[in-house]
């Protein structure tokens, strides 16, 4: 308030010395020209401006445009300012709280809406107004009355003080107008000289002089001084960080307390809209290099590690762009360094929960506590390096590149997993252990493998023998696991575990535990409730566990494993390996945004074209012997609707020339093997042209051989012709043929003597077939009656009263009655036919 | 030798409660049936039936059916045949020759138990209409043939001809009655009858008839029927599950509109509730029948007489099935003994 009299005395005395001219630097300026020309001067004079002042130059400016429009009538620009004006107003917010609303500004406010209402009350005037400019005048209106209410009492002030002044206001704009315009130029003169006799003055006068003397104003100001004879007004000295490179004075002790200090300084300008942040990356490196110098000790260079870190991530403002590989690898390289000090000095605390005021930095016979969490920072390393690996073209060569990196990648999880396992918390090294189990997982354990296959040694080189000795990755992952199975509280992190756990036995053939860990885990139940993400993954542990099912012969369980990814349609969508060409209208792009995110890395990804041949191989050994078992059934079911799709459709074709893609190798095998011609069948599946597309690991011969003869067994009957037919050991098919015979998949009894199966043939009877279906319709008729029932019982039945429904539930009953006399005739009967006709081809009765 | 038998149906003490007319006893006389059996096997074939009129008298507490003639087929050839006018003939010439001429029911074959049709409860209502003790006796050629003779009469039950006589065969009528399909027909008890001196000549027959055709106690009569059975069964259970189809969706619109209805309802008693505030007129009442008709309810009789024909069939394969089982654990029985 005080300073508003002020403004009202000042302008009085301005009005007073207007006429002539005023030196800028004469103390007790009135305020009006400090309010014009402050900005100017303290540029010249001071080249950097202190924030107070750089909001106030840009309100008076605002202010300035307003005026003029005001006095050309211009309401549609006056109303476009004042909407500028109150935003930079609102900006200037912890300014204005620290110094007071400032009094140029009231006088706007005051001024703009005695300006308006009198416009308003001229209706001649507003009459002649343009239909754009009458409009921005009642918006205007009402949003000054609005926003004036708010200072009330200042302008109630102002106005008082102010009252007879009114009538000059007008003018007083004007002239200011042209004054300042004058005064700058003086002044632009006059600051270049002075300028040049501050270079021979002492500094310590002129810091003398600041008003405030701001730590950062001084150490800039040191700073130019030293670079000042370079550069003569000072002008271009403001942009950038470059000139910080010295950060400290020359005198200045570096001691922690300091370097502390300038850290947050460089730290608060994070995140604002004007920082650089390539130029803040540079001061904290430079910070930490001085740090160095100085030997601050590590608790400090640590805390400026982390900094750098994070304001190395900091640099892409958008989470869904991805940083730059290089950007990335100098992040990598410092994660590193970091893990060195922290690994090399062992009295270093660093966590989250450590407060800003509780570190400890300082040299002494106290660990260091440092804020920070260094798991935060890997883990979004991590997920850096799988954006970049997400944007960049699988197929080039860069891929291949950043793809090397994976390695560090690993080197450091597993460098942090060791620092984890001494000092972190459980719920740490839960995470970190995931993160480990991630790179692991989807990795195929060669090592493992051919020590396995007993082929150890003839390793090419040292590094190979030396890798070789290192863990398998089987027990890595078993460890890991149950470590996280033990102790891990977030359900996220066990089920992705589990997830990666029965993936990785899926991948090296270990089928019983993949199973049993699966069922175990009971996620087939839950896992639609998961995350996208987890679901994917999901979806690539059941593939992957179908291919594993595949590869031990189980083809069955393959077939069920893969049905469900391969039924949709959408494999691709649902391994999380490419979005599927869909219209605008289903996916907006921020949808796509979201799941290109989910996208998994192409190292990762699982054949599309193996998952398909294998399902297509899996449904057709399931099929076909199905389809040939059940020839004359009539109602008989696909078992695989895409396997039938793809026979049709080759069945389409005019001509058929040899089999060229995947599909139509299978669609040829299964016609082979419906001829009963298992060698064609075989090479059809198993060829040169198959191999190196999709069939490399599946010794699958055996198999397709004993599924032939299952389905043979069908149409013809002499074991020694089967033997011949598929070349099998006559032990062996009598193997199988018992097997089936026990199984109860076959009608048949071995005759020893004439090495021959019996076949029976027991096709149900017309008689038994028709109970069956009545079976069945009275099922449905039952499901109708009920239907019914429910109607009436429930929602919709509240219109009846009480007596109607009674009656009617007791012909419900009545019917429900005859529902269950049939239900057990036809049970009598259906003992009847299996007594009457079961029998029948048995000549021992009558 | 079948003949002479009494048919008393099982169920007769069950339904002699039932039994409200002073008819409980139906007696027949032989060479009734036989007219009958020779009627369907000079004309009937397959799952033709053939239709025939009953006559005799009402004695104390029994009908005796004295005597029958067949309504004769007609073909297409001759459309203008008055059925009528050859009864009355038919009646007139059997009363010349003093034979009894009341005429009191009707008779029908049918096919694998087939009968309970709207024509045969429309007939039988006329009848049962006009002369209340008449009856109609269903004649099962098949079952006849397999060696036991089947005849069986029916009345329709009070209730039903209550029900008939007003015609409402709507859901909510056939509540009303609380009528379930066990309760639309009757049957009344059979009794056969000869003259003494048949009686007397059948003895002395079968004094004289070797037992070469006994061997076929044992014999399983073939599946035919039952499939026959089945396959008619099915198509009923067919028929009710469309019927119950149709009345789900008729009770479900119903239930819609009725909600409609009420919203209605309560939409204009608010409107009018403010309009009297307002002081202005209520609104005018309009027919909401009109606005909101109600949709055609399905006729439920049919579903009734379905689910009487059902239960009919399922007696049938009850007993069918329950015979043959029989002879199987005597069959096993006799094995075991030898």
């Amino acid at each position: 308030m005080s300073r508003f009299f002020a403004t009202g005395s000042d302008s009085e005395s301005e009005e007073s010395s207007s006429a002539d001219e005023i030196t800028p630097k004469a103390p007790g300026t009135t305020f009006k020209q400090s309010l014009l020309l402050s900005d100017d001067e303290e540029d010249t004079k001071r080249v950097v401006r202190s924030a107070k002042d750089k909001r106030f130059e840009e309100l008076t400016n605002l202010i300035k445009t307003i005026r003029n429009a005001m006095k050309i009538r211009d309401m549609a620009k006056c109303l476009e300012e004042f909407e500028q004006l109150c935003r930079a107003f609102l900006k200037s917010k912890n300014i204005v709280d620290k110094e007071g609303v400032p009094p140029f500004y009231i006088r706007l406010l005051a001024d703009l809406e005695d300006y308006l209402n009198q416009l308003w009350e001229d209706k001649e005037g507003k009459k002649k107004m343009n239909k754009n400019n009458a409009k921005a005048l009642s918006t205007l209106r009402q949003k000054i009355r609005k926003y004036n209410r708010d200072y009330e009492t200042e302008i109630a002030a102002y106005k008082e003080v102010n009252f007879g002044l009114s009538l000059v206001l007008c003018f007083k704009t004007y002239r200011e107008y042209s004054q300042s315009k004058k005064l700058k130029h003086v002044y632009l003169t006059h600051t270049v000289s002075f300028q040049r006799a501050q270079e021979s003055e002492k500094s310590e006068k002129r810091l003398a002089k600041k008003k405030k003397p701001k730590k950062k104003e001084r150490l800039e100001e040191e700073a130019e001084e030293e670079g000042g004879e370079e550069v003569e007004g000072g002008w271009e000295k403001v942009k950038g960080g470059a000139p910080m490179v010295k950060m400290f004075a020359k005198g200045t002790e570096i001691n922690v307390p300091v370097v502390v200090k300038k850290l947050n300084e460089i730290l608060q300008a994070r995140g604002k809209k004007g920082t650089d942040r390539a130029a803040q990356i540079e001061l904290l490196h430079a910070l930490a290099n001085i740090a160095a110098e100085n030997n601050l000790g590590q608790g400090i260079m640590v805390k400026i590690k982390f900094n750098i870190i994070a304001s190395l991530y900091d640099y892409n403002p958008n989470l869904a762009a991805f940083m730059k590989p290089d950007m990335w690898k100098k992040c990598l390289d410092c994660i590193d360094e970091l893990l060195d000090i922290l690994f090399e000095h062992n009295n270093i605390f660093i966590g989250e929960n450590i407060a800003e005021d509780s570190e400890s930095l300082i040299i002494s016979d106290q660990p260091f506590r440092v804020r920070g969490c260094i798991l935060t920072l890997v883990e979004r390393m991590d997920e850096e390096f799988t954006k970049i690996m997400q944007n960049t073209d699988p197929h080039s060569q860069e891929y291949v590149d950043n793809l090397k990196d994976e390695g560090r990648v690993c080197g450091i999880i597993d460098r942090l997993l060791n620092y984890m396992e001494n000092k972190g918390s459980t719920e740490e090294i839960c995470r970190i252990y995931l993160r480990r189990i991630m790179h692991t997982y989807y990795k195929f354990d060669y090592k493992a493998h051919r020590r396995s296959l007993g082929l150890q040694a003839e390793s090419k080189s040292e590094q190979d023998q030396e890798e070789s000795e290192g863990e398998d990755s089987a027990v890595i992952m078993d460890r890991l696991c149950k470590f996280i199975y033990a102790k891990d509280r977030t359900d996220r992190i066990r089920t992705c575990a589990i997830l990666c756990h029965i993936y990785h036995h899926a991948l090296h053939s270990r089928w019983y535990q993949a199973r049993d860990l699966m069922l175990m885990s009971h996620l087939q139940d839950n896992i639609q409730h998961a995350d996208p993400p987890v679901q994917i993954l999901y979806n690539r542990t059941m593939v992957q566990l179908g291919i594993c099912a595949f590869r031990q012969g189980m083809i069955k369980d393959a077939h069920n494993a893969l049905l469900d990814i391969q039924s949709s349609g959408r494999a691709k969508e649902l391994l999380g390996q490419g979005l599927l060409m869909r219209n605008m209208q289903e996916r907006n792009a921020e949808q796509e945004k979201i799941e290109k995110r989910r996208q998994v890395p192409f190292h990762m990804h699982i054949n599309l074209e193996l998952l398909e041949c294998v399902y297509l191989v899996s449904a057709m050994l399931l099929e076909i012997p199905y389809m040939a078992a059940h020839e004359f059934d009539a109602r008989r079911r696909m078992i695989s609707k895409q396997f039938h799709h793809q026979l049709r459709v080759g069945e389409r074709q005019p001509l058929l020339g040899p089999p060229e893609s995947m599909r139509e190798h299978v669609v040829a095998a299964s016609k082979a093997m419906k001829m009963g011609d298992w060698r064609t069948c075989h090479s059809f599946i198993i060829n040169e042209k198959m191999n190196s597309k999709v069939w490399d690991l599946f010794p699958e011969t055996q198999r397709v051989r004993e599924m032939l003869v299952r389905l043979f067994l069908c149409l013809s009957s002499s074991m020694g012709t089967l033997s011949e037919m598929f070349e099998l050991e006559i032990p062996t098919v009598h193997s199988i043929i018992s097997k089936m015979i026990i199984n109860e998949e076959l009608m048949a009894s071995l005759d020893q003597p004439t090495q021959t199966v019996v076949m029976h043939r027991t096709e149900p009877t017309s008689l038994q077939n028709m109970a069956l279906q009545l079976a069945e319709k009275l099922g449905s008729l039952v499901e109708n009656n009920e239907r019914v029932f429910d109607l009436k019982q429930g929602v919709y039945g509240g219109y009846f009263n009480r007596d109607q429904k009674g009656g009617y539930q007791q012909k419900q009953s009545y019917n429900r009655g005859m529902f269950n006399h049939t239900v057990v005739v036809l049970w009598i009967q259906k003992k009847q036919l299996v007594q009457t006709h079961g029998d029948l081809p048995t000549p021992t009765y009558l | 030798a079948n003949l002479q038998r009494l048919l008393f149906p099982l169920s007769t003490s069950v339904l002699l409660p039932y039994f409200d007319t002073s008819v409980i006893l139906f007696c027949l006389f032989s060479q009734v049936v036989l007219k009958i059996i020779k009627h369907y096997q000079e004309e009937g074939q397959g799952s033709e039936v053939v239709q025939g009129v009953l006559l005799g008298l009402v004695v104390e507490d029994r009908l005796e059916i004295t005597n029958c003639f067949p309504f004769p087929q007609h073909t297409e050839d001759d459309a203008d045949f008055d059925e009528v006018q050859y009864q009355m003939e038919m009646m007139r010439s059997l009363r010349h020759v003093n034979i009894d001429h009341l005429h009191v029911g009707w008779y029908q074959s049918t096919y694998y138990g087939s009968f309970v049709s709207r024509a045969l409860l429309d007939s039988q209502f006329s009848y049962q209409h006009a002369i209340e003790e008449s009856v109609v006796l269903i004649y099962d050629p098949i079952k006849t043939a397999q060696g036991s003779l089947s005849l069986k009469a029916y009345r329709l039950t009070p209730k039903l001809m209550e029900i008939c006589k007003e015609k409402d065969f709507t859901p909510e009528g056939l509540k009303k009655a609380n009528i379930g399909f066990e309760h639309m027909f009757e049957e009344v008890p059979i009794v056969i009858r000869n003259s003494h001196l048949i009686n007397s000549l059948m003895w002395e027959l079968e004094e004289k008839s070797t037992v070469a055709d006994k061997h076929e106690l044992l014999n399983l009569s073939s599946s035919n029927h039952l499939e026959k059975s089945l396959q008619l069964l099915m198509d009923r259970v067919d028929d009710m599950s469309q019927d119950i189809v149709k009345y789900n969706t008729y009770s479900r619109n119903l239930s819609k509109q009725q909600q409609q209805k009420h919203q209605y309802l309560q939409r204009r008693q608010q409107e009018n509730a403010q309009r009297q505030s307002r002081g202005e007129p209520p609104l005018p009442e309009e027919d909401i029948t009109k606005m909101f008709k109600p949709p055609q309810p399905p006729p439920r009789m049919d579903t009734l007489l379905i689910a009487g024909q059902i239960n009919n069939y399922c007696q049938n394969v009850k007993e069918f099935t329950s015979q043959n089982l029989g002879k199987l654990f005597m069959a096993e029985a006799l094995q075991g003994h030898n």
